[in-house]
Parts: structure tokens; sequence; C-alpha cells
């Protein structure tokens, strides 16, 4: 068995553009540059994670250069490398230098995961880059969102904008992997993963790699609740239903796990609160509504300060006064 | 101005009856002083400033008749001019006895020996063990704190008595005698401020009173209002202390003004004791909202803003004074929870980095998605067991296997 087939996500990785899951429209233009790559541009792709935004970039990568993309391609997680340090000597080093020797692709490919999370110092030095280099190396840039990239970069790129994929695709997708895998997967059971998964293909194809380990030859809808219920975020769940029966200090206390055990920025807590909060059953929806305009605020004011902790122990004070 | 219009020197305790408060303390002084075969040939008094140790040490060789040889930090104290003061002053008690029938001999007497210092008085310390373990006379030394790295030495040799700092009601008696001696009228809520904010030290509230005093011959509250906080030192307890137990948003204003702490360790320090000082919970989500706003100002402030970080304090004031009636002493949390945590917790950080990043880079994500979207799934696979390749695929060490089995869920 090749080796990257062990997860499920890259086994199952489309490696041509065609086999990309419910994307026509993009798959179609990006077609179209690859005739000629001489007039392909910088690219931008925007949308909600899971959504094939990755898959696209290795793609044309494979289309362009064959079996020996990773060669040609330099692939960069912002989120992971986001200075300006990264830029200059990284990006910038591999950018200039010119591989003019594969075939009628005059350039290699630069690919920046999440690149939404880089520093503004970054993204302007990565400007002038793009405008020099452009005889070597062509930029795929990948963000959630758009707006967060500098406007002279967009400027630059041909945007591509993802939208939350086909239900329908995706259940077809679900299924598809479980026949290949000798796996028992109904319709029913298809849709219930994908429901989960919120829209991220890879969160359901996690899912359902997670599950077949779990069952034997067929998939229930128990065996998927199970999992999905175990690998959500319990300590955030915890934390919430303390602060919403006023427990805050017990709550404060699980804040500082988050933070010093597993490394969640405060960003990151608020957005896994606001994602638990939707499940909280005893909730009314105004009650949700209420609380998530809590959130809003002290989210806000948290790319304002200087102590994210503050930030959060003020948002679960506001939780614990709340109280159903 | 004579000596004795420094009311500090005329209200000097003269004898041991008139040193107020430490009963303790000075049993345990006077016996030691009157033992012949005491243990220790030195004593070492502690304790805050303005206590009564060096009026206690100066009434006790005054009432048995000791003559002092005293050293202070006004004085170089190498272990040269240690030696060339205190050998002499040590090693003729006997002798001393013949010449002269009123003193029993000499004490020496170092007073703020917490004030010997590396550079410039080098030498000192030993020096001063030197002379207490041949000395023939007994040895005194005052000290403020006693936890210096550089005297706790000399706590080997000496007797160690502690002093604590003056209650309340007895500085106020004190200051309503004054007052009466000086044919002074004051508002007893006056008397009461003053003693208040003299956080137990004796002179400083004489020195406060006397100042006051110059007004008129009646005090009254209002007189007492430009009193602040001596600005020596305001640890991050008597900061926290202060704060918390401040009356109205002006006081606690006021301390924080007048406080040099460490501003970032106060923010989370005072974020970590709010619980503690609101039990109300409207209280204190009240109080952690305006926190938050304090917490915006500071990263406004940022590092050049620092005209801003008035602002700052007024939040903090507020947060601290939303229900000023309701304050009750409680223990005070400090260091930060964060600092503690984040440093007991930094070796499993690294580790679960390392897990979060081989999987990044082998499904194209970054650390951050992988470790909460991608190894979730992974811990309950490895749960299962069915599935050891994937470990080798993503090339984890055996102790990050291990990390994995034993994570706890998030």
């Amino acid at each position: 068995m090749n080796k990257d087939e062990l997860m499920w996500v890259e086994k199952y990785r489309p490696k041509k553009l065609n086999e990309i899951v419910g994307l026509r429209h993009i798959v179609e233009s990006v077609q179209a540059f690859l005739k000629n790559p001489k007039t392909m541009p910088h690219l931008l792709l925007a949308g909600i994670p899971g959504t094939g935004k990755t898959t696209m970039a290795l793609c044309i990568a494979r289309e362009l250069f064959g079996d020996n993309w990773k060669t040609f391609t330099l692939e960069l997680n912002a989120s992971d490398e986001r200075g300006i340090n990264t830029v200059r000597d990284r990006i910038k080093g591999f950018s200039r230098y010119s591989r003019a020797s594969f075939g009628n692709v005059p350039f290699a490919i630069i690919i920046l995961d999440e690149s939404d999370q880089m520093t503004r110092p970054a993204q302007t030095a990565l400007r002038r880059i793009m405008e020099t280099s452009s005889r070597t190396s062509r930029f795929i840039l990948i963000c959630n969102y758009s707006n967060k990239i500098i406007e002279p970069i967009q400027s630059r790129c041909a945007i591509f904008r993802f939208s939350k994929l086909n239900k329908t695709a995706m259940v077809d997708h679900i299924k598809n992997i479980a026949e290949k895998e000798k796996l028992q997967v109904s319709s029913e059971v298809a849709e219930k993963i994908i429901d989960y998964s919120n829209g991220d293909l890879r969160y359901a194809i996690n899912a359902l790699q997670t599950a077949a380990a779990y069952g034997e030859g067929e998939i229930t809808e128990k065996t998927v609740l199970q999992v999905v219920g175990e690998a959500s975020p319990k300590q955030v769940q915890l934390m919430l239903t303390r602060a919403l029966s006023g427990n805050f200090s017990e709550a404060r206390k699980m804040m500082y796990d988050l933070i010093g055990q597993y490394g969640f920025s405060g960003s990151e807590i608020v957005r896994q609160v606001q994602r638990e909060l939707m499940k909280v059953s005893y909730l009314t929806d105004s009650q949700k509504a209420e609380l998530t305009n809590i959130i809003g605020e002290y989210d806000y004011r948290l790319t304002q300060g200087a102590n994210s902790d503050i930030q959060l122990s003020a948002l679960l004070a506001q939780f614990s006064k709340f109280k159903k | 101005m004579s000596i004795d219009h420094l009311w500090v020197e005329k209200y000097r305790p003269k004898s041991i009856s008139e040193i107020l408060g430490n009963k303790e303390a000075k049993t345990a002084f006077i016996d030691w002083l009157i033992n012949k075969k005491r243990r220790k040939k030195a004593v070492l008094l502690y304790g805050p400033a303005g206590v009564g140790k060096t009026a206690l040490i100066n009434a006790a060789a005054n009432e048995f008749g000791y003559s002092i040889i005293e050293m202070n930090a006004s004085d170089t104290r190498t272990k040269n001019s240690i030696n060339k003061i205190g050998k002499p002053a040590t090693s003729y008690a006997a002798l001393d006895k013949f010449t002269s029938h009123s003193t029993k001999g000499n004490v020496l007497f170092l007073d703020e020996v917490d004030g010997v210092f590396g550079q410039q008085d080098r030498g000192g310390i030993p020096a001063i063990i030197k002379i207490v373990n041949e000395s023939l006379v007994p040895v005194m030394m005052a000290a403020n704190d006693p936890d210096l790295k550089k005297i706790r030495p000399l706590k080997k040799v000496c007797k160690v008595i502690r002093f604590q700092q003056i209650r309340l009601p007895i500085i106020i008696t004190l200051l309503q005698r004054i007052c009466l001696n000086e044919n002074i009228t004051a508002e007893f809520e006056a008397l009461e401020r003053i003693a208040i904010n003299s956080r137990g030290d004796v002179r400083s509230a004489i020195n406060d009173l006397q100042s006051i005093a110059r007004i008129g011959k009646v005090i009254t509250l209002q007189d007492t209002l430009f009193l602040t906080i001596r600005t020596k030192d305001i640890s991050m307890f008597d900061t926290l202390r202060g704060v918390f137990s401040a009356k109205s948003h002006k006081d606690a204003a006021t301390i924080l003004n007048y406080s040099n702490v460490n501003f970032d360790d106060f923010l989370l320090s005072f974020s970590d004791n709010l619980p503690r000082r609101y039990s109300n919970s409207e209280d204190l989500a009240t109080a952690y909202d305006i926190l938050s706003k304090a917490d915006v100002v500071r990263g406004r402030v940022g590092t050049e803003n620092w005209s801003l970080l008035k602002y700052f304090f007024n939040f903090l004031a507020e947060a601290a004074t939303v229900s000023p009636d309701s304050f009750k002493p409680f223990e005070f949390i400090y260091p930060p929870l964060r600092i503690m945590k984040l440093f007991w917790t930094k070796s499993q950080r690294t580790i679960l980095d390392s897990i979060s990043l081989k999987i990044g880079k082998k499904v194209h994500v970054s650390k951050k998605t992988a470790k909460e979207d991608v190894l979730p799934f992974i811990k309950i696979m490895l749960k299962k067991k069915k599935t050891e390749s994937i470990f080798t695929y993503l090339e984890f060490e055996p102790s990050e296997i291990d990390y994995i089995k034993k994570m706890n869920k998030y």
C-alpha cells in the first residue's frame, strides 16, 4: 500500500482537477489557464474550511509538473509561519530561483495556505515579491477570509470563491469512499456524517475513518454519534456548561487548562465556545442569540486588548451571570 | 527647627514600657538581653519600618546601663571598617567594667544590616559573623527584610525576633495622646485615616500628624485628604489590598498612581483575585467587563502610547470599586495563575506542537487545524488500536504516542 494512503483524507484527496467534487465552474476556469500555463496569474482561493481549496492548489501543481510536483512547489502554512522573516527568507529565496527548464512551464509554484493569518508587514513584504518574481514564480494564496488579505495583493490575483459544498455531492463522496473501503454506509448515515461536519469535507472523511476503526464492516448512526461526540472539544463544552450554571471559578480553571495544556489561543477558544454554544440543548434560540452577541463583543475586544485570558475571563463572567 | 520640634524625636520612647505593641517581641528581646548564659551572642530584630526596633534597642540599653556602639547604613561596612569599630567594641567587656560603674559595658548595634551591600560593603556579612562568634558582649542587629539571600547566613548565628506592624487602635491612641499634649483638637476620623495611611508605621503616622497640625489647631478629615501613601515600595500585595479595599474610585486610583508594581503582572493578578473580591455574580460580571476595557486600553498603550495609561488605571480603579461596601478581607492569589500554568505546562505544549506539526505536514493543514480538527480523531483511532500503521506513517515518536494516549480530551 502506498504510504500516503493511510489517512483517508490524503488517500481520497483528488489528484486531478476533474476529480474534484462539486466545483465545476472553478475547475473549468483553472483548466483554461492551464492550457497555456504562461497565462496563469497568481491565484487567491477563498472560502470556508474543507471545501477543496488546498486540494485545488495541489491539483494545479500536479497538473503542471506531474509526479515531480514536489520539486517545483513550495508549500507553506502561513498560520505556522506567519512572520515577515518567513517571507523574506524562504519565500523570497525560493521565488527568485529560475526553473525554466521544466517543459513549457516557466515558473515554480508557491502555495501559501491560510495566508489570511499572515501579519500585515509580512503581506506587505510579499506584495513586492509577487511583482518582482512573476517571471519565475506563481503564487497560490489560500485563505478563509479574503478581506484579511491586503488590497494590493488581492489586486494582483485572480480570486476564486469556494462556497459550502453541495450536500448531495458530499454524501456521494462519502459513500464512494465507504464503498472502496468495503464499508456499509447507508445514505442516512452518510448524511448524518455530513450534517455533523458542517460542510467541512475533511472533517467528514476523518469522522468516517475513525468510525471505521470503531465498527465492524457496517457503520451505524450510533457509531457516528459516538465518534463525533468523542472528538468534539469536551473541555470547551465543560467550561461552557460550568459557566452557564454559574460556576465561574471552575470555568476559569478550565480555561487555563485549555491555554496551558493545549496551547489554544484566545480567539481559538472563543471560536470553539461559539461552536459549542449552538449545541447546548437547554437554551432557547433567543438566549443563544443573546449569548452570541456577548461573545461577539469580547471577541472584538480580544483583537484590541493585551491579554486574551482577561477577555476570556470577562466573557465567562458574563456567562456565569446569565444562568439558565 | 530644634530637635524637640520634631515630634518623632520628642515622642521617641525613652523606656521599654513606652514602646508600643509587639509585646511578645519585646519580652523575647529582654529575656535574651538579661540572660547571662544566652545561647546566641547576637540578636536580629526584623520587621517593617517604624515599628520600634531601633527604639527598643536604645531604650533597653538605656534602662540596663549598656553603652551602645552603633553602625548603620550611613557608615561604610566593608570587612575592614567593621573590624575597625566592631573588634574593639566587642573585645573589652570586662575591662570596661572597672573603668566605669555606671555602665555594664558595651553592646554593638548594627542597624539596617539588610543594607550591607555587595560591592561597596564587600566582605561585610562574613566579618559580622566572625565578630559575633568572637564577641564578648551582646551584638544586636536590626533589618527590614530577613529573607534577603545575603543576610541569610546571619540568621544562623542570631536569635531572630520578628516585629509586626503596629495595630490601628494603638496608633490612634498614640496620636490622640500627642494631640492632647500639643493642644490640638482632632476628629477621630482624621486620626483614623492617618493611622490607616501609615500602614502600621508609627514614625510615619507621627510625621503625618505633625505636618497636618501645622495647618491649625483643629484637624478635620478634610485636612488629611492630601495624605498619600508613601511611595517607597508598595508591594504587589499592598497594592492589591489597597485597591480592593478602597472605599471609592478615587482612593483606588490614588493607590494605583503611587504603586510602582509591574502593571502587567498587576493586571493578571487583579483578574485572578476578582472572583475572591466579588461573591455576587452580578458584581463580578460588571467588574470583569470593566477590567476587559482596561485590558483593551493596555493593548492600545502598547509600548509607546504611555499617555493613555491613565485611562488604564481609571478602569482598574473602577473595576475594584464596583461595590465598595461588600469588601471582606481575603487571601490574595499571587503570582498570576497564567504564569504558573504556562510554566508548568510548557513541556506538554512543546510535545503537542510537534505532534500537530507532523499531522499538519501530512494532511496539508496548519498545526492549529491539525490540533483542533484532526488530532481528536487520531486519538480515538489510537484507542481502537486497529490502526497502528497510521502512527508510523505520521512518524510519531513512542513518547508522542504515549502523550496522545494520556491526553485529556479538550
